[in-house]
């Protein structure tokens, strides 16, 4: 059998996923036909099927890594027939046979990214958390961030935020109730030197080149270096930012960034007429996506602050907010330290969120933490995830861990990471069921998450 | 742990950084941040006098008490009050706090007390006061870069004459001003709603409390078995202070208070067991990640068909060896030879069942892993 050659397109959509009963050179028949019959048509396609045992990779890794490159999975079994029939039509078959859009970005603005069910997405800054989040913030939510009063890491949540929204030229409106909220800016961080990038593009790539043990080079050789290239040409969706390097300052003109002091004004009208103003530029119309806009208020209910006691006045700003941001392509992030409301204030506040986190502070040389969790010497805090916005749908998303911890790589660059037990001491013959941490601790009253 | 708080208000903030501030908070239980206050009030002032701290002057807001008496407390402590004016500046919002004494003579007060301190007689605007006390603070240390420490004695007398929000607004202003080196205060907790203490813990960078030492002890009734136990609470209390660490974290730490004539002591907790930590139990994962080392042995694992497509003709691992391959095993071990010549005399003669079967699935399908 000679290897089938496709031409060259720009997108390849691929179908994997080896049904058990077929025998693997049935199938490597099939889509040596398949190649041979679409060489004739306009459509490229080209059809991959690895046999899952064989992979040394666990394969629901693989069919994630896979199915961000290829723009069709198809997992399941299925028949000869149905597989054609689903090469030929657009809808889902018996099996689940779903289109990747989330590979697919816009190319006219850069920063939006299109996510299912017709939603647009824009970074949050932080790569770890758009994965985490499906995507990113969804345009037209609000995020509220829930601080604690004993630590600053909103400020980073925040800091990053606002630098990929600058970074991308996408305008921002910032409040602080600090008296000087435009030297705020001065602590945003830029985008990682070069040098970093590359390393990391080099690991990405080593990525891409998917290690398979399957016979399917010999076939899929031509068609990898397309899926390279695509990177280099547009702009990053999410930037690496290091926190030690300050963001240069051509990139916050006026136009760009209106900052609102709400310390001193006596009522929320005020912020609400800003971003009124600021909402109205940015109105959705049907399709189009202009520019995105980010709002980031800080701190919102700050005791300096003299409407911070005016609890109803509050929560209906947050809810004129929300609905002006659900029909405008801005996101808007408010933080705000849960402690300094009531708890029915609180409680209200989280339901308004759409998508909802918490930053939590982590005590300092804790041994029980320490012998609890693995790399406790590098973590920040702890970030946790409530909920996340799910606009258009009412499937929920289900994270498996909702608990993240907040670490800074070489003290630059801010990273999440799932929270991992550190191996326990087998000598010491406790087994983490039994181990004092465990059940020693609560008479001290455990947050469970 | 109270040498550590004097330590950082010595030091002060960074550039750019507010300035760190401490509560001392303490409730009738245990009724003695005031002689907590006191001790940091004298350290500090120890402090400045050696010229080892970042703030060159001190100013102390007094509500709770009369000039004079911080007067009498330096001087107990031994600081030299003749020469005091270039560093310490008293703001007397005791005497007369709303104006009502229009015609007030400083007869009241002390010669020495009066040279050091100066009337604020409208404690409600609090903007005033503000002004006030960074002029005073600025009046010490001159012009130039040095920064200046203030003291405010209760922030319990402050929030009787003003709102909550003006109260913090006051508090976060003083925190961020440029010249303000550190600045702490006393708080009387259960004078309180608890959102207050909540914002004032917001505000501070450390938060010291004092408690009663045997906690079951407070409140029952005095009998012959807890006398002991009470009384051990008037003099004695605990210490738990939590710093908030640049670093993003929290640091605890506990020390039992010892009140004596002569001031307060502090010495370190004896039983570990006692310390209140607010636990978190987050849900862990095992570990999935690799870390580099499993990264790079990972990438060294040799994978089936990993060579194919580079150009070269492409060879089948079939299961049977060529005889080359053969010969030489049989020099490294004469035990294995057998097996593998019998493959290559003997014969295996399989019979289809049926001449439906395709031809292929009598494969093993591992047959196909090349290695």
């Amino acid at each position: 059998m000679k290897a089938a050659q496709t031409p060259h397109k720009k997108e390849v959509p691929c179908v994997f996923g080896r049904p058990p009963q077929l025998p693997i050179t049935k199938i490597i028949r099939l889509s040596a036909a398949l190649l041979a019959r679409h060489r004739r048509c306009s459509t490229p396609t080209a059809a991959l099927s690895l046999p899952p045992r064989v992979c040394s990779l666990r394969p629901e890794s693989l069919s994630c890594r896979l199915s961000t490159i290829y723009s069709w999975h198809f997992t399941g079994k299925t028949k000869l027939c149905s597989v054609d029939a689903a090469m030929a039509t657009t809808k889902p078959r018996l099996s689940s046979f779903s289109r990747n859009l989330s590979a697919v970005s816009s190319s006219q603005t850069p920063g939006v990214k299109c996510g299912p069910n017709g939603t647009m997405f824009v970074s949050s800054g932080i790569a770890d958390l758009d994965k985490i989040l499906g995507g990113g913030f969804p345009l037209g939510s609000l995020v509220m961030v829930m601080e604690d009063a004993e630590a600053p890491h909103h400020m980073l949540l925040l800091r990053n935020f606002m630098s990929q929204g600058l970074v991308h030229g996408q305008p921002l409106l910032y409040a602080s109730p600090s008296k000087d909220p435009r030297g705020f800016l001065g602590t945003l961080p830029s985008p990682a030197s070069l040098k970093h990038d590359k390393s990391r593009d080099r690991e990405s790539e080593q990525e891409k080149g998917l290690r398979i043990a399957w016979q399917y080079k010999k076939y899929m050789g031509e068609n990898q270096p397309n899926f390279d290239s695509h990177r280099d040409n547009k702009q990053d969706y999410c930037n690496e930012f290091d926190l030690r390097k300050p963001l240069e300052r051509h990139y916050f003109t006026r136009q760009r960034v209106n900052c609102v002091g709400i310390q001193d004004s006596k009522n929320l009208a005020a912020l609400q007429e800003h971003c009124a103003s600021f909402l109205a530029q940015h109105q959705r119309n049907d399709g189009s996506c202009a520019l995105a806009g980010r709002i980031a208020i800080q701190s919102l209910c700050a005791p300096q602050c003299e409407h911070s006691n005016m609890d109803w006045e509050m929560l209906s700003f947050i809810k004129s907010l929300k609905g002006m941001v659900r029909s405008s392509n801005a996101v808007v992030v408010i933080t705000f330290p849960p402690s300094l409301l009531s708890l029915s204030s609180t409680k209200r506040w989280q339901h308004m969120a759409d998508t909802l986190l918490s930053v939590a502070a982590i005590p300092d040389e804790d041994k029980e933490l320490a012998k609890l969790l693995s790399g406790y010497q590098d973590m920040v805090g702890l970030l946790n995830v409530h909920r996340v916005a799910r606009l258009n749908t009412q499937v929920p998303l289900i994270l498996e861990a909702t608990t993240f911890s907040i670490k800074l790589q070489k003290r630059r660059f801010l990273v999440l990471e799932c929270l991992n037990q550190a191996p326990v001491d087998g000598s010491s013959g406790s087994s983490y069921g039994t181990s004092g941490s465990c059940s020693g601790s609560s008479k001290a009253g455990t947050l469970d998450f | 742990m109270a040498d550590t708080i004097c330590r950082t208000l010595r030091d002060g903030g960074l550039e750019g950084e507010h300035a760190p501030a401490l509560t001392i908070k303490d409730s009738k239980a245990s009724p003695f941040g005031f002689d907590v206050f006191n001790y940091v009030l004298t350290q500090l002032s120890n402090y400045i006098l050696a010229g080892k701290s970042q703030s060159r002057g001190l100013v102390v807001v007094a509500y709770s008490r009369s000039p004079s008496f911080y007067v009498d407390l330096l001087k107990r402590r031994g600081i030299d009050i003749a020469s005091s004016h270039d560093w310490i500046h008293i703001l007397d919002c005791y005497t007369d706090p709303l104006g009502w004494k229009n015609w007030l003579i400083d007869k009241d007060i002390s010669q020495e007390a009066s040279s050091l301190s100066s009337f604020c007689q409208d404690v409600r605007n609090l903007d005033k006061l503000y002004s006030l006390i960074i002029e005073q603070g600025k009046g010490l240390i001159g012009q130039g870069k040095d920064r200046f420490s203030i003291a405010i004695d209760s922030v319990s007398e402050m929030v009787r004459h003003a709102s909550i929000s003006s109260v913090a607004g006051i508090l976060s202003n003083l925190r961020s001003h440029d010249q303000v080196s550190s600045i702490f205060w006393l708080l009387h907790s259960d004078l309180h709603e608890i959102k207050f203490t909540s914002v004032l813990e917001y505000l501070s960078s450390m938060v010291a409390s004092v408690e009663p030492f045997n906690q079951a002890a407070f409140g029952q009734r005095v009998d012959l078995e807890n006398l002991s136990m009470l009384e051990q609470n008037f003099r004695k209390g605990k210490f738990h202070v939590r710093f908030k660490r640049r670093n993003g974290r929290i640091r605890v730490m506990c020390e039992e208070i010892l009140v004596e004539l002569a001031g307060i002591k502090f010495t370190p907790v004896l039983s570990e067991d006692e310390i209140i930590n607010q636990r978190l139990l987050p849900k862990v994962q095992f570990n999935l990640q690799l870390s580099e080392e499993e990264r790079n042995e990972r990438a060294k694992v040799v994978l089936p068909f990993e060579h194919q497509g580079n150009g070269k003709p492409i060879q089948i691992y079939d299961g049977r060896r060529s005889l080359g391959e053969n010969k030489e095993e049989a020099l490294v071990s004469t035990g294995k030879l057998q097996p593998d010549e019998d493959s290559g005399k003997g014969q295996i003669i399989y019979f289809r069942d049926s001449d439906d079967e395709m031809p292929d699935s009598d494969e093993d399908p591992d047959d196909d892993l090349d290695i």
